[in-house]
């Protein structure tokens, strides 16, 4: 194998797959990236027996072949070397890389003992990069880390004609985003439950690229269980988690509200980081709105205490509302609008934050549902 | 166990003086014949001890609790507001393993929080090595070998890979699977648990049994 590469594509290619290899590799080879060149391509690969990512890159090969180099150690060497082209070569059992005056010596793992990366599953529709990546950061901040509750930690896709629903929760707090697709199958209806973590580091990457991001899912018969993002030159697969017994989630929202507050988003998420100095962990802020706008304040009597007051526009009877900081935070971030509109129940239900356009009405596509914290008065 | 409150003050002659001057204070004398006295604070230390062997001299208005040394723990009684003697028997001891029990027996309870369809075939399986946790089947009726641990690390997994090897040997319960159960998984016991075919469940033991914590969730 030897080829000579540009030196950024190469640093991309090499850290993207690198960062889904494993910390603590049950086999030493799992650890390594394999480059292997055909066809004028690069392919640059990593797999950890869950998650596969793939890259190709166009390269001058002057001949073809594969190596198998530890994917860490090659990540730092890459991002750290000058811009100049990268020349490649195995020689024997190393290999070695050539980047202006800077030389280094690999050594090389037995290409013959890396597993085979699955196959991408059977295309189940494509959708716009870009949309695809706003959609999975909406969401994926809503998904659980308590790996006691595994369905928590995964994004749910739901498949639905030529709706793609997004849905993730950790129960104190729920994302919904719906966008619209282009399904291979105009009838298709399925779902899938993706890690959260994978999902949302592979639409990062794959939404700058642009274009089309394919999904690939399999229905039935081999990669079931899995599925599969194919976008420009970089395609990922990923193990499913089981979605089998996922709670009917979109039943949560209310379906008419008896209060409704329109608040700029820029100004609020200010506040609530201002006040929430003074609450300590895991305690609430308090919301209090009325006709003259909205008070936001934390800290008990024994303690630090802070307010802030902002103007807000609201319908419906006065109403405290206590929150945990960071999930209202993380909500109001997510909306990618510049007004924000709360729905409220009452004080112990929960609210439904949304996007609020010019017009004062809610944006569909994007839902956001919170539950109150219980407090003392 | 006799429970005294009383107005004292408590003088130690002996390696070490100490002098606690008059106030109302607790003073417990244990069956094994210690004497601690105690302030109304503090969950885990007297103000002034005896351990055992001693022996308490009991006269009108002075105790002296003398040990082997000839250290002296003398408390003078100014006024006894209470005096009362309790039999509570042998104790069972605090039991380390006990959280562990606990959550073998509600896992034996809830199998389901393995999977769908899991169901118990019996606690404590005996092997020709001892005993596995739970012997469960799965949805489609196939074994599956459960090893709780409170903190899972390698030691588990090793134990629970030992039995798996055997009772695999038994043509009526092969093919047995692994389940390694835990509160907490070490990330190394992960890995080995992983490599050999052996899934990892992290269990929560509050929700298992039932304490809810104070806060409000969606559903």
């Amino acid at each position: 194998m030897k080829f000579r590469v540009e030196r950024d594509a190469l640093a991309d290619a090499v850290a993207w797959t690198a960062k889904s290899l494993p910390s603590r590799p049950s086999v030493p080879v799992l650890a390594g990236v394999m480059l292997r060149v055909a066809d004028g391509r690069l392919h640059v690969s990593g797999f950890d027996y869950e998650v596969s990512s793939q890259v190709d890159v166009e390269v001058q090969a002057d001949a073809d072949g594969a190596a198998l180099v530890s994917g860490r150690l090659l990540a730092e060497i890459t991002k750290a070397l000058p811009a100049k082209p990268v020349e490649i070569a195995a020689v024997g059992s190393h290999l070695e890389l050539v980047c202006g005056s800077a030389r280094f010596t690999l050594p090389t793992m037995p290409v013959e003992d890396y597993p085979t990366l699955p196959d991408l599953p059977q295309s189940a529709g494509t959708v716009d990069a870009a949309t695809f990546a706003s959609a999975v950061a909406q969401v994926a901040i809503a998904a659980g880390r308590d790996e006691t509750l595994p369905m928590m930690t995964g994004v749910r896709l739901e498949l639905n004609g030529s709706t793609l629903a997004l849905l993730a929760t950790d129960r104190y707090r729920l994302a919904v985003r719906e966008i619209t697709w282009s399904p291979a199958d105009e009838d298709v209806d399925t779902t899938a439950l993706v890690p959260a973590r994978t999902l949302a580091d592979t639409a990062k990457t794959m939404g700058p690229l642009g274009g089309e991001v394919t999904i690939a899912l399999a229905t039935a018969g081999a990669g079931e269980g899995m599925i599969g993002f194919a976008g420009g030159p970089r395609r990922t697969t990923s193990r499913l988690l089981d979605g089998q017994s996922y709670p009917p989630v979109r039943s949560l929202f209310p379906a008419s509200f008896n209060a409704e507050a329109r608040v700029p988003v820029s100004a609020l998420v200010e506040v609530v980081k201002r006040v929430s100095l003074v609450a300590e962990k895991a305690t609430p802020i308090r919301l209090t709105f009325g006709e003259d706008g909205l008070v936001v304040e934390a800290g008990g009597t024994e303690e630090a205490r802070a307010s802030e007051a902002l103007e807000a526009a609201f319908t419906g009877d006065a109403l405290t509302i206590a929150f945990n900081p960071q999930y209202l935070i993380d909500g109001l971030g997510a909306l990618g609008s510049a007004t924000a509109l709360f729905g409220f129940t009452d004080s112990f239900k929960p609210a439904v934050l949304m996007p609020c356009g010019d017009d004062g009405e809610a944006v569909p596509g994007y839902r956001y549902l919170i539950m109150p914290i219980r407090v003392g008065r | 166990m006799r429970l005294v409150i009383a107005r004292c003050s408590v003088d130690y002659v002996g390696r070490l003086a100490a002098h606690l001057p008059t106030a109302n204070r607790l003073i417990m004398v244990k069956a094994d014949g210690s004497v601690s006295i105690h302030a109304d604070d503090r969950a885990y230390k007297p103000l002034n001890w005896m351990s055992p062997p001693c022996r308490l001299e009991e006269a009108p208005g002075v105790w002296r609790v003398v040990n082997k040394a000839g250290e002296e723990l003398r408390i003078t009684l100014e006024e006894i507001f209470s005096d009362s003697s309790h039999e509570l028997g042998v104790d069972p001891g605090l039991r380390k393993d006990g959280v562990e029990a606990h959550l073998q027996e509600l896992l034996a309870a809830q199998p389901e929080t393995f999977g769908d369809g899991y169901s118990l075939v019996r606690r404590e399986h005996m092997t020709a090595i001892g005993p596995v946790d739970l012997l469960c089947r799965d949805s489609a009726g196939a074994h599956v070998a459960v090893e709780v641990k409170r903190r899972g690390e390698i030691d588990g997994v090793e134990q629970l890979t030992r039995y798996l090897e055997l009772m695999n040997r038994d043509p009526l319960l092969a093919p047995v699977a692994g389940i390694f159960a835990a509160q907490e998984i070490k990330p190394q016991a992960r890995v080995l648990a992983v490599d050999r075919g052996i899934r990892c469940v992290v269990v929560d033991y509050d929700r298992l049994r039932g304490v809810v914590k104070d806060e409000w969730t969606l559903f």
